[in-house]
């Protein structure tokens, strides 16, 4: 059982064959039969064909064959030692060929031919248990001396889930050359004819070592098979190659196994927690919900999940991640260096890529932890074709509320849950078709007051076609859906109901193109929003609230993109891109013309303008330039430089700190401009000690415009002419971030410093459009320096420990700093925005996880989780805010995870 | 409840490791910026506008005023009424200068510091927009819970409705005055006293949402057992105001940022501009408001103790000494409120608390003039 794992299976498709010759008994004696008597014997009592050539077969005869029960092991012993090679479908049909051995026809290209001796087959078996690499070889071997390049493509595939692997990193160490696999599992890299070793690896992966034997150009598809647990192989080994190969300065693979190995706060593995461990990521303070890249506001992030944008990321206002993390499959953070085919926000892209069913068997895992409970399983419909993923998770934290003798807290509750779901069909080797689905929901409700709901839903179609294996288009389309809900029974006769909606609906053509040394990825990507900024209603028959929305929002937003991944040399690969994005904004809609002497109010209103339905309200369009070049130094380091340019028109409309589940999004039109950001990034990397300790620095600075504020005090929750209280500010921020990785053997740490600083001016004139006299201002996320310290030991394969240090400067805030009184009541006048600070922040936390019996034979594969968030029970400020006591304005400072938290969680695969 | 503090309170549920703690914030700033409290209204006698310098946050005195300015208020038709200073800081019209519903005014001071830099600050205009008069005042016995200890108490909630027909006040403003009558619990020369109050939070109400011009159950104060206000007879004045859509948001938004601010999800706090801006320097911030209003105002009485309601009021406690000389500390902090000097020995009641032995430290003992006995 074991010994099967470490064998790849090169193109010919093993487990196919294996099938086809159980059908294909022979029941007659055949020795001394003539090679034609034989096929007409075959063909008339069993379902076969043959094709051959008959001078080929004219002297064949059939001899003894101990053992040889069916077709293919009658003709392997038959061929053994000729020029002849064989070849069966899945209808019968069955080839002969001279001096070539084919693979299924359906991939083969006509330029393309395998070679691949009888022989290596037989010693697949036991051979190559012995020694690690394989042979392989590919091209005509005649062709050996002839001048030139050739290319070796093909696809990387999970052994065990038979999905693609994109981002696997395919290296050839005595050429310092290597390239990745793109997001299909596809790679393609050019090499003079001659021998190698070509080695291929991917986070929690067994690297793979292939001998090979290059004529000419030819396919090689690879398999590569997971790790069960992950232990002192080389599963990290991945990612430093992906590192100097990767084109972008600042896109990060979240590496899955150590994030399942973190401490958490709440007992499971979270994605959001993770992505903040990565240099320049910060957020506004733990448990708040968002993030911010390099500056950015945390609008500003492209989070998609399959392809489909999420527009809500977390349950509970942030305290967890949004997506359940025992489906994602693979998730890259881009911070920089943002790929064309990637718009419409402008600090980053997250790109989770959940996983597909097991089209084999049956499996899946469950979780539990104080305060949630997960499921997930998956299987095989139709085996090998269609398969499915089924994941769900939920809280049970009601029962806390339960245990409280204030009745207002009693009879409050909070109620989250996620699922996911998708069906994967591969019909055949050039079409693949993905649905899925996901969905998630919050309620919460204090006392019988007020109820705050809010979810997201997202569908998607995806239909993959290789119109050959160097030409694969990619047509989805996908739909998201986010509303919010808030009832508030405070005052009877106001009872209201209060929501908000958005909903898109995105068209994506997508195809990627391979030449030579060129890798073109071109497309149309096509969103239409709709946005119901905000209604009203009475929530009770007695209520005195009159029904009101603001006007729907409608647009378009049509994008444009080619992008060229070029290897000019060795020493030298470029990746070009540019985006085209135009958006246009309809109506029916009402915009109001102000005096452009005064600020923005009613009373400066001057003239209105009415859009009929559908015509054009605001119309914008830009180019997005996007340019990495990655120069290898040498074989262990190399230097990226990147500028990207993004454009932005969908806004998520925030007056706080942290981003709450009451914002709501608005789009750009008449008024509201786009944003755009530039970037500069330059990184550099270094592998030292044997490519054992990895070394970055990168360096940044970016700048942002038309980036919006709000006038003191506005309350955005139901805002109608968002104009009126909108400040216009741009931003600027830069950066130096600093790595150092151990990622191989027992002991593993991680150091990364960040120094940033972002800052927001605004361009207002008046006194109530500016902010800070129009000087520069620390942004509510500015924390300039950010250091943060993993550590992971693993003791024994079932054993090991984790420890993770966070420390960052305290976030900025705005202090009180003078009273007065208007008709008796007291009053408050705040300090420049953002002068102050709270104090710094600094946390230790570590974990232990216990698994449990390694035999794979298990049915089920339990393990244990203990961890202690906060261990040094550091009072680390929350939030610090500020209460008008009688006469006096006190601060108070709130610290949630004051004291070390200690959480068990278990679970297991099956 | 706005969400800000569901989050926090779930959040402080969920992980108990959570606590909060007192600071007060340190900063040094000056704080010296100009307040206009101006408000004018279609009632004669009651015109003022108040000039001062906001306070540091850590000082306690009251504000200082910003005296010898010229304060001029202009009509919509150019007429132009002077205001004088009547005492430090505080401006008047003439006594019989009334505003005129419908007219627009706009407020202009000049500053008059000698040696140091000049200043004239002006308003937007503002027009006078009609209110309708308060409907009713009613009140009612309720019970709450003040949190400290499980103990459900009963106090009583004051609410009124209003109503405007011809649907043309669509902004509303309040504040109250509350007038009560209180009595000492000794036989001392100074016994039954008047004391009064102002209201210190704001009440508006957007109008304009709803089906019918129609305000109905507002809850305006809520007494409860443990002041005075209600063991003898208490008064409430309330005045209705007519305001502007902007004076509107003004209020709302100082509402956001003074009743709780800082936390994660509260409104990112920051100056709230007015009305009134500085010519010479428009980025001077100028805190404060010129109002224009037009006010009606209701009175209502609550006498004896309202139904029976429980009277916690304890803050006279007293000493009883059978001997003055036995207390060696008698000295200006102590006050004999009773003495019956026939018993041997004497006995003597004493408290600390001036406001115990003469009522006039709290209140008046003059009744107000508009103080109706009869009901």
């Amino acid at each position: 059982m074991r010994s099967k794992f470490c064998i790849m299976v090169i193109t010919l498709c093993l487990c196919c064959r294996l099938a086809a010759q159980e059908k294909y008994t022979v029941t007659w004696e055949f020795k001394a039969q003539s090679f034609r008597e034989f096929v007409t014997k075959a063909e008339s009592l069993l379902p076969v064909k043959f094709y051959y050539k008959e001078d080929w077969i004219a002297d064949l005869k059939l001899s003894d064959c101990p053992g040889c029960t069916t077709v293919p092991s009658v003709l392997t012993s038959l061929f053994n030692g000729t020029s002849l090679h064989f070849f069966i479908d899945n209808s019968g049909h069955i080839v002969i060929t001279r001096d070539f051995a084919v693979k299924r026809p359906d991939v083969v290209n006509e330029d393309v031919k395998l070679y691949i001796p009888t022989a290596y087959f037989a010693e697949s078996g036991g051979e190559q248990q012995k020694t690690e690499n394989m042979f392989v070889e590919i091209g005509n071997k005649v062709d050996r001396n002839r001048p030139g390049n050739v290319s070796v493509s093909g696809y990387v595939t999970n052994s065990d889930t038979h999905e693609k692997i994109g981002g696997a990193t395919v290296s050839v160490p005595k050429l310092s050359k290597g390239t990745i696999s793109n997001e299909y599992g596809f790679y393609s890299i050019t090499l003079p004819r001659g021998t190698y070793e070509v080695q291929f690896s991917f986070v929690g992966m067994k690297e793979k070592k292939i001998n090979l034997n290059l004529f000419g150009t030819g396919e090689m598809n690879v398999d590569m098979k997971g790790m069960l647990i992950p232990l002192k192989e080389t599963f990290i080994s991945a990612e430093k190659n992906t590192t100097l190969q990767r084109f972008e300065a600042g896109a990060e693979k979240i590496n899955l196994s150590s994030f399942r190995l973190t401490p958490t706060s709440l007992g499971e593995p979270d994605l959001m927690k993770n992505i903040l461990l990565i240099s320049g990521v910060q957020s506004a303070g733990e448990g708040s919900a968002g993030f911010n890249v390099r500056g950015g506001s945390a609008d500003q992030n492209l989070i998609l999940i399959d392809g489909a944008p999420l527009y809500n990321t977390s349950h509970f206002f942030g305290f967890f991640s949004a997506v359940n993390s025992d489906i994602i499959r693979d998730v890259t953070l881009y911070k920089g260096g943002i790929p064309a085919r990637y718009g419409g926000r402008i600090s980053s892209v997250l790109d989770i890529v959940t996983i597909e069913g097991n089209p084999n068997k049956f499996s899946g895992s469950a979780g539990i932890s104080p305060i949630t409970t997960r499921l997930m399983v998956e299987g095989p419909i139709i085996k090998d074709t269609l398969s499915y993923v089924l994941a769900a998770r939920t809280t049970y934290s009601n029962w806390i509320f339960g245990l409280i003798k204030n009745p207002d807290i009693r009879e409050s509750r909070a109620l989250f849950y996620d699922m996911n779901g998708s069906l994967t069909w591969n019909p055949d080797k050039k079409n693949k078709f993905e649905l899925s689905a996901y969905h998630s929901y919050d309620n919460s409700r204090f006392n019988s007051d007020a109820v705050y709901g809010y979810m997201n839903a997202t569908a998607l179609l995806k239909w993959q076609h290789f119109f050959t294996s160097r030409f694969i288009s990619n047509f989805s389309i996908n739909n998201s859906f986010y509303k919010y809900n808030v009832t508030d029974r405070e005052v009877e006769t106001e009872e209201y109901f209060r929501s908000h909606r958005l909903n898109s609906t995105e068209l994506l053509a997508d195809f990627n193109l391979f030449r030579g040394n060129n890798n073109f990825n071109f497309g149309l990507d096509m969103t239409m929003y709709s946005v119901l900024p905000g209604s009203y209603r009475p929530a009770s028959p007695t209520s005195s609230v009159v029904s009101h929305s603001i006007e729907n929002e409608r647009a378009l937003e049509t994008a444009l993109y080619l992008e060229d991944k070029i290897t000019l040399t060795d020493y030298l690969s470029v990746n070009a891109g540019m985006r085209v994005s135009s958006f246009l904004s309809f109506g029916p809609q009402t915009v109001y013309m102000y005096d452009p002497e005064i600020p923005r109010s009613g009373s400066s209103i001057y003239d209105t303008l009415y859009y009929r339905r559908g015509a054009i309200s605001g119309k914008y369009a830009g180019l997005e330039p996007r340019l990495s070049l990655n120069f290898r130094l040498s074989g262990t380091s190399s230097l990226k430089i990147n500028y990207n340019r993004t454009r932005q028109y969908i806004h998520l409309l925030t007056n706080s700190m942290s981003i709450s589940p009451t914002d709501t999004w608005k789009l750009s039109g008449y008024y509201l401009k786009p944003q755009i950001g530039d970037q500069f990034a330059a990184g550099l990397y270094k592998f030292m000690f044997d490519k054992k300790l990895e070394a970055s620095a990168e360096i940044y600075y970016k700048t942002i415009r038309n980036m919006i504020d709000y006038k003191g005090g506005t309350t955005l929750t139901f805002i109608e002419n968002i104009e009126q209280e909108t400040i216009d500010v741009r931003g600027k921020s830069y950066g130096l971030e600093l790595g150092l990785k151990e990622t191989e053997g027992k002991v593993r740490y991680s150091l990364s410093y960040t120094f940033a600083r972002t800052f927001i001016r605004s361009t207002g004139k008046s006194g109530g459009e500016m902010i800070n006299s129009g000087n520069w201002y620390p942004a509510n996320y500015d924390k300039p320096n950010d250091l943060v310290v993993t550590y992971n030991y693993l003791f024994s394969r079932r054993l090991s420990f984790s420890a993770a240090y966070t420390y960052s400067t305290g976030r900025p805030i705005t202090y009180p700093v003078a009273t007065y009184r208007i008709r008796d009541n007291l009053v408050v006048q705040y300090s420049e925005r953002n002068k102050y600070r709270i104090p710094d922040y600094s946390r230790l936390d570590v974990s232990c996880k216990i698994s449990g019996n390694l035999k794979s034979k298990r049915a089920a594969h339990p393990d244990l989780t203990f961890s202690v968030y906060n261990l040094l029970g550091r009072d680390n400020v929350y939030s610090v805010y500020f209460k008008r006591d009688q006469e006096i304005i006190k601060g108070y400072k709130l610290s949630i995870f004051g004291r070390p938290i200690p959480t068990v969680t278990f679970n297991f695969n099956f | 409840m706005r969400p800000a503090r569901y989050i926090l309170f779930f959040a402080m549920m969920l992980f108990s490791g959570s606590c909060i703690t007192e600071f007060i914030p340190e900063t040094n700033e000056n704080a010296d910026m100009l307040v206009v409290e101006g408000l004018i209204t279609n009632k004669a006698g009651n015109n003022t506008v108040k000039l001062s310098k906001a306070l540091s946050l850590s000082s306690k005195t009251t504000g200082t005023p910003y005296t010898r300015c010229s304060v001029i208020i202009t009509d919509d038709l150019g007429n132009m009424t002077p205001l004088y200073e009547k005492s430090n800081g505080l401006y008047v019209t003439d006594s019989a200068f009334a505003g005129v519903v419908g007219r627009e005014y706009k407020l202009t001071i000049r500053t008059n510091n000698s040696g140091a830099s000049n200043y004239t600050y002006e308003s937007v205009p503002v027009k006078m927009v009609p209110v309708p008069p308060v409907d009713t005042i009613y009140y009612e016995k309720q019970q709450y819970n003040p949190g400290s200890d499980a103990f459900i108490r009963e106090g009583c909630q004051v609410w009124f409705d209003s109503h405007d027909p011809d649907n043309k006040c669509h902004f509303y403003r309040w504040d109250y005055s509350e007038t009560w009558m209180f009595q000492l619990p000794y036989y001392v020369p100074n016994n039954i006293c008047w004391i009064s109050a102002n209201s210190n939070v704001i009440n508006i109400k957007n109008a304009s949402i709803l089906t019918e011009n129609r305000i109905t159950g507002y809850p305006l104060i809520f007494i409860s057992p443990e002041s005075d206000r209600l063991s003898i007879k208490y008064s409430l004045l309330l005045n209705q105001y007519s305001i502007s859509e902007d004076e509107f948001e003004y209020w709302e938004k100082l509402k956001t940022i003074t009743d709780e601010v800082g936390s994660l999800y509260d409104v990112t706090p920051s100056f709230i501009p007015g009305n009134v801006t500085c010519i010479e320097d428009p980025t001077q911030d100028v805190l404060g408001y010129f109002s224009v209003s037009a006010v009606s105002s209701k009175r209502m009485y609550i006498s004896g103790r309202f139904r029976g309601l429980a009277y916690l009021y304890s803050q006279c406690p007293s000493d009883t000494v059978n001997d003055l000389n036995a207390v060696a500390d008698l000295n200006w902090k102590r006050w004999v409120i009773e003495s019956d000097e026939l018993v041997v020995p004497p006995i003597y009641i004493l408290t600390r608390i001036k406001g115990c032995a003469d009522c006039t430290v709290r209140g008046t003992k003059d009744k107000p003039l508009w103080w109706d006995d009869s009901k």
